[in-house]
This record gives structure tokens, sequence and C-alpha cells, in this order.
């Protein structure tokens, strides 16, 4: 038993105790080290893609369609596109988002078959967007007969989002403190009462956030487009009315993709202008719904 | 108010259960379209020839100067009727030079209405399906300056066309000996001989009118395998092409290079993503990490066209500055750009995820570890990173999931040639890392975009997405159940 109580003691022997904490400190340099390079590398693209694009930008190249075969002009109707696509999607998912996140919390219950349920919705947000791209185009575009459009866009583009939207609203509903159900039990609400005027108010906040951070993230988004809603060649003429759903939309993301195929049509300079204005679009739409979120978390310290 | 609240219970019902059951629909459908990958016609093609008898080994179907070709393929008008496209066979006389032999097709397919005046260069007809099969007559015959007492009939598959793939039993025969010439019938199988060569005696028409008495071969295709399992062997063969006249599908090299790239970005990604979350949770103050956090989150939402054009203008041609030379880089897109991109858009990802697990380890194991003396370093990596290991894994299987999906970043950066990378030697390893490459994603998108609706492209397109599905929903899957087992709760 003599070497336990050597063991025991080998570690206060100073020139020990130094190396050990050499190493630590080494480790804990390191640690910081990578992590400000993987901070850096991607702060250093965003930044790279602001310097670029920026000379590119004017309020003309913003406010005007493009000319001569999309080699000269603005970006205006592929703004407009993406601004569409996002709206449409967001009226789309929120329904069906909340409605499905509602369920998760509140009625699915912890059985096996809720585990199920999130099973299949986790496989759903992890399925990349080019299969949305596919399913939309076999059932929106061809099987219903919607034609390349902005509306089989919108709903391709709501399925996407539909996941996360879920998830987000479970977890706003999840984090209602457990008192403040009890008090709406204990006056003798319902279970929809207690849902309608106590969970759902409550929830409000990180609901909406969540719908916008995760609509932002599909506005990017090129390949679901690509295949059900994209028009390569825009001119100041745009459909109006009703009538705008029924036809394909220009938009950010689908002018980036498309040009690329068509191979050094658009000028370096509108490409990156093209570039920073949607990197902006999804940014802008991010970083506002994150810092309401963190104002109404700081509010709402229960 | 009790009906709206009774209405209000139901909607939840619904759309919880529909939205719970939009991705095995969505499978189902995408599943469906890949139906057209399995029609049932199929291109096929082969080249005839007579060669003198004293000809060079060397000397092919594809290279002598009157060959005749025979194909049925999606360009092919059906040859009987459309025959002013085709080019006449040449007349005895005209024929020159030191090929003194010709083939020429006949365009009927019933040995009795071979004319003389009806006779061609080549055939080409439509496609049809698998049930019918097809067949060609082959006129041969040597002019009357060729003096050698035999000649050689060859025979080879139209560039581009494999036998082994096709559903049918490819024969090659003679139907007909001339008036006179004692030669023993022949019948081959073009699967197993795909290309080969046979010494008749020599046969010489003195007239044009004469010709169609000549030799009379015949190829023949009759149904053989179903048309299902050639569409699936041609599934798992090792060439993508679609476009030509013989297309090839075969998902192996697409999906091996997709692989490829998403094992070296997440390689790339995984330390510094482990780092980087190690750091925000266990490391940086309160305060920088509530700056950290969103600023991670944001990045994550960098659209990835975006990226992709980044990698393009600046990382392609840095990569080809600094390691062109070393690496025998031709271009800066290949596939070690694209995975360095595809890191790019990991990290971010893969970091969050991290930090949200190592947040869950309890603060119990932090405390006894630092109670039992180690330092700060040996509690990150004898204590914390075992109990998250699994979180951990998961986390980096969410980031494949994402890397192995992403489209934007390898259309533009991958360069877009589908060929089986070879991982034999060392060298071939680093022609592959710097070659230009193709992946499953990149290609659904490009080829969605020119490919006719409901054809067996289209069909084969779905049938990728299909194999895209199958592996994100597994991998995703596994992250799930993998990060659910939490090693602190045994």
């Amino acid at each position: 038993m003599e070497s336990v109580g050597e063991t025991v003691f080998i570690p206060a022997r100073t020139g020990r105790r130094v190396r050990r904490q050499i190493i630590d400190r080494v480790l804990v340099l390191a640690l910081t080290a990578l992590a400000f390079a993987s901070v850096a590398t991607v702060l250093g693209i965003i930044g790279f893609i602001i310097l670029k694009g920026l000379p590119a930008i004017s309020l003309s190249f913003l406010t005007s369609p493009p000319r001569e075969g999309m080699s000269a002009g603005g970006i205006y109707p592929m703004i407009r596109g993406s601004v569409l696509l996002m709206l449409g999607t967001l009226v789309l998912v929120l329904p069906l988002g909340v409605l499905g996140g509602v369920f998760l919390a509140e009625y699915a219950g912890r059985s096996t078959l809720s585990r199920l349920l999130h099973a299949s919705i986790a496989s759903l947000a992890g399925t990349p967007s080019v299969i949305f791209g596919l399913f939309g185009l076999a059932v929106f575009v061809l099987m219903m007969n919607m034609g390349v459009s902005l509306l089989a866009g919108c709903l391709t583009l709501a399925l996407f989002t539909l996941p996360a939207v879920v998830f987000t609203t479970e977890n706003a509903i999840r984090s209602v403190p457990e008192s403040f159900i009890e008090a709406g039990l204990a006056l003798g609400l319902s279970r929809w009462q207690l849902m309608w005027k106590v969970v759902l108010p409550n929830a409000l906040p990180g609901i909406l956030t969540g719908i916008v951070l995760s609509t932002g993230r599909a506005a990017g988004e090129a390949p679901p487009i690509l295949l059900t809603a994209g028009i390569y060649y825009a001119t100041g003429d745009l459909p109006r009315g009703w009538d705008i759903l029924k036809q394909p939309v220009a938009n950010l993301p689908y002018h980036l993709a498309e040009g690329y195929r068509q191979g050094g049509v658009i000028p370096e300079a509108i490409v990156w202008g093209t570039c920073l204005t949607l990197m902006l679009f999804v940014l802008l739409i991010n970083m506002w719904a994150i810092i309401v979120r963190t104002r109404v978390r700081r509010k709402q310290a229960w | 108010m009790r009906w709206l609240g009774r209405l209000f219970e139901a909607g939840v019902y619904v759309t919880g259960i529909t939205v719970s059951l939009v991705v095995l629909v969505m499978f189902y459908y995408v599943a469906r379209e890949a139906r057209y990958a399995f029609g049932d016609t199929f291109a096929w093609g082969f080249r005839l020839a007579l060669l003198p008898a004293d000809s060079s080994d060397d000397m092919s179907p594809g290279s002598a100067p009157y060959t005749t070709l025979v194909t049925v393929n999606a360009e092919g008008s059906d040859g009987l009727d459309e025959h002013e496209e085709i080019v006449p066979a040449p007349s005895v006389s005209s024929v020159e030079g030191e090929m003194m032999l010709t083939t020429a097709a006949t365009l009927v397919s019933d040995i009795t209405d071979i004319r003389a005046d009806r006779l061609y260069r080549d055939e080409w007809r439509a496609l049809k399906t698998t049930q019918q099969g097809d067949q060609f007559l082959v006129l041969g015959y040597a002019t009357p300056r060729y003096q050698q007492k035999t000649m050689v009939l060859a025979w080879e598959p139209d560039s581009g066309f494999d036998p082994t793939l096709s559903p049918y039993r490819l024969v090659l025969r003679l139907v007909r000996a001339p008036h006179g010439v004692d030669v023993q019938p022949f019948d081959i199988d073009l699967k197993r001989q795909p290309s080969g060569r046979i010494t008749l005696p020599a046969w010489v028409a003195r007239t044009d009118a004469e010709r169609s008495n000549g030799y009379v071969f015949e190829i023949q295709a009759t149904p053989h395998r179903s048309a299902f399992w050639a569409t699936l062997r041609g599934i798992f063969s090792t060439e993508w092409a679609p476009t030509l006249m013989y297309p090839r599908y075969g998902v192996l090299p697409l999906l091996i290079a997709t692989t490829l790239m998403s094992v070296l970005a997440m390689l790339f990604a995984t330390p510094l993503a482990v780092a980087t979350a190690l750091y925000l949770s266990e490391i940086a103050q309160p305060r920088l990490r509530e700056w950290l956090k969103p600023a991670l989150e944001l990045i994550a939402s960098v659209p990835s066209v975006v990226l992709g054009y980044f990698g393009l203008m600046f990382v392609a041609p840095s990569l080809q500055n600094w390691l062109g030379q070393a690496l025998g880089m031709e271009s800066g897109r290949n596939l070690l750009t694209t995975s360095v991109m595809l890191a790019v858009l990991a990290i971010p990802i893969v970091a969050s995820v991290t930090e949200d697990v190592l947040k869950t380890v309890p603060e119990s194991l932090r405390e006894s570890a630092m109670a039992l003396g180690l330092t700060r370093g040996e509690m990150l990596w004898k204590v914390l990173l075992p109990a998250a290991r699994s979180g951990i894994m998961a986390a980096v299987l969410i980031g494949a999931a994402r890397v192995y999906g992403e489209t934007m970043i390898v259309w533009i950066l991958s360069g877009g040639t589908a060929s089986m990378p070879s991982l034999s030697s060392l060298q071939d390893v680093s022609r592959v890392l710097v070659g230009s490459t193709r992946g499953v994603p990149d290609t659904i998108a490009i080829e969605m975009g020119n490919v006719a609706f409901e054809s067996v492209h289209y069909g084969h397109l779905f049938l990728l997405g299909v194999f895209l599905f199958a592996a994100t929903v597994l991998v995703n899957l596994t992250a799930l159940y993998i990060g659910r087992k939490q090693v602190w709760r045994v």
C-alpha cells in the first residue's frame, strides 16, 4: 500500500506542478487563439464582401432595373422579389409553424409517439434545401400545375422554414414559467384559455423572432428557388396585383446562382453589389431579431 | 367561446400531426418522381467494317473509312422513313484508296426487301421500348480492285456505349452468304465479345446492282434482362454523363465526391469549432460571451451563395498562388477549395450546437474536478470533453449533414467534372484533392435547369435526391440518438 501513498504526493512536487500549469496556460491560450481565429475568419469574410460590394451600391443601383441584358443597371426587381418571397413565406409558415409548436410543447406529451414526432421534424430540419426544391418542383410546380411561380416558391420556402419555426415556438412555450401556468390553472382556466391568454402572449416575442430568423435564412437560400420560382431576365416591367403570385419572380440568390451559370455576363462590380445586398438583407433581419430577443429575455428575467 | 376552444385544439392536433408527417410526404413524392429513371428505353449502337485481310490489328472499325454505324438512340429518327438525311453508301466505282471493302446499311429488316438502290452508310433509329428490341441488316462486299482471297469483318461498340450495361441480348450473326461462297455461319454474343474480328472469304460486287447480293449480317437486340435491373446496374456504375448519346447515370462518382468533401470539411471544421465552443462556454468572460454567441449565430446565416462567391474570388486564387505549384493545381476551383469553404460554413453551426451541449454538462462535474486539484486545462480535457463527448459527436454530425447537402458552394467551387476518384496511391490522392470534382446536390440543381420534365434524366436527378435525402436523414437521426445519451446520467 506504500505505492498508493506515493501517488498521492507526486502532484505536490513543484517541478510537476509548474509543468502542469504551463501546459494549462498553453492549452487555454491555444483554445483562445483557435476561437478567435474562427470568429475572425468569418468576420473577415463579411468584411471582405462589404469592402468589395460597397463601391457598387448606390441609390440608383438599389432602385432601378437591370439594363443591357443584365450587364448594367440596378437590381431593384431582385430585391423586390426577395422581399415578396420572404413575406409570402412568413404568411404561410406562421399558422402552421406556431400551431405545430404548440402541439409539440403542450399536447404531444412525453410519450414514445412524441419522441417519434420530434425525430421526424428534426429530420426535416436537417434536410438539404435542394431536396425541398425537388419536392416543390414535383408537387407544386408540376403536379398542382402552379408552374414556376412566386406561389410555388413561397410554399417551398415555407416548408423549408417550417421545422425551425416549430422548434423555436416549442422552446418559447416551454420557457414560459411553470408558475404562470399554475396561477392560470388556479384561476380555473381551461387548457385552451390558458394557452390563448397566458402561454401564447408570454411566448410571443420568442416565437416572432424565431420566425423572422428562420425566414431570413430562407431568403438567402438559392436551391429551392432555383427549381420552383426563379427567373433570370428581369426588366422594369413587373407584374402587379394578384397576378404576381402566378408569375416567376427574380430574386437575389437566384440572380447570383443563375449569373454564375451564365458565366461572366454580369460584371464583377454588380456581382459584389448583389452579394452585399443579399448578405445585408439577411444579416440585418437576423440582427434585428437577435437584438429584440436579447432585450425581451432581459425584460422577462423571471 | 367553448366552440372556439374546440376549434383551436382541433387545429393544433391536425397541424401538429401534419407537420410531423411532412418529412414522410416529401420522401414519398421525391421517391415517386424517381420512377421516371426506370424508363424502359435504352440506346445502343455498333460499328461494323470490312477490312483487308492484311490490315494491322490496330485498325479498328472506328478508324476505317467505309464503316457502318447502326444505332438506336434518342437523336435517331426512324431511318426507314427519313433517309434523306442519311449518306448513301458509296457506289462500286467511287470507292478509292487502299480500302476497297465497304459495308452498307439496308434500312430494312426483311432480307427479301434489300434493294441495291437503297443502301446507306449509317442507320440511326429512334428509341423503342426494351420489350420490342430492334434489328439491323448490314450488307458487306468488296470492290473489283480488291485482290486478296479473304477479308475481315470487324465490329466494336459505338464510342460511349457499354454493351454490358444494356438490358438486351445483343447478337451479331451472318444471315446470308453470297451465292457460291462456302462459309461457316456464325452467331456472336456481343456482350461477351463486344469487339472483335472474323475472317471471311472475299466476295466482290462487280456492279452497283450486284451489291445487294453480298454478305448480309444482322445485329439483333432482343429483350434479355428486365429494364429495371439494367437501370439499377447503370445507377451503380462509375460514370455520370447524362447528356451523351448513350447516357450514363452512374451515381457513384458523385456520391463519393460529396462524401469526400464533407469528410474533409469536417476534419478542418471540427477542431476549430470545438475550440470556439470551449472558449465561449468555459473561458470567455460573460460580457464577451454575450456578444460572441449572437455574432456566431449571425455568421451562420451568411447565405451560402455569398460564401461560394467569396471562395471563387478570394480563396480559389489564393490557394492557387500558395499551393498551385506544389500540388500541381490546374485551377483554384477544386475539391480542396470546396472543402475549405464548406468548413467555413460548418464552423458556426458546430460551434453553436457544441456550446449548447457544454452548457448542459452539470456544474457539479466542473466543481468536483477543481476540488480534486485539476488545473482548468485538465478539467476541460479530462472531465468536460469526455462528459460531453456524445453531444459533441452529435454536433459534428449535424454540421456534416448540413455540409453534405450544401449546394451553392459546391456548385461554384467544385469545378464541375464528374469523375471516379481513385485513391490507390499518395499521388492519386493529391490529384483528387486538387482536381475538379462534382457532388450530388449541385448536380441536381445545375442539371434540373436544362432537363425535359419527366424524362429518364429527370428521374435520375430525383433518384440522386432520394440518396441525398436518405443519407442526411440517417445522419440526423444518428445525431439525435447519440446526442440523447448523456454520460453523467449513468
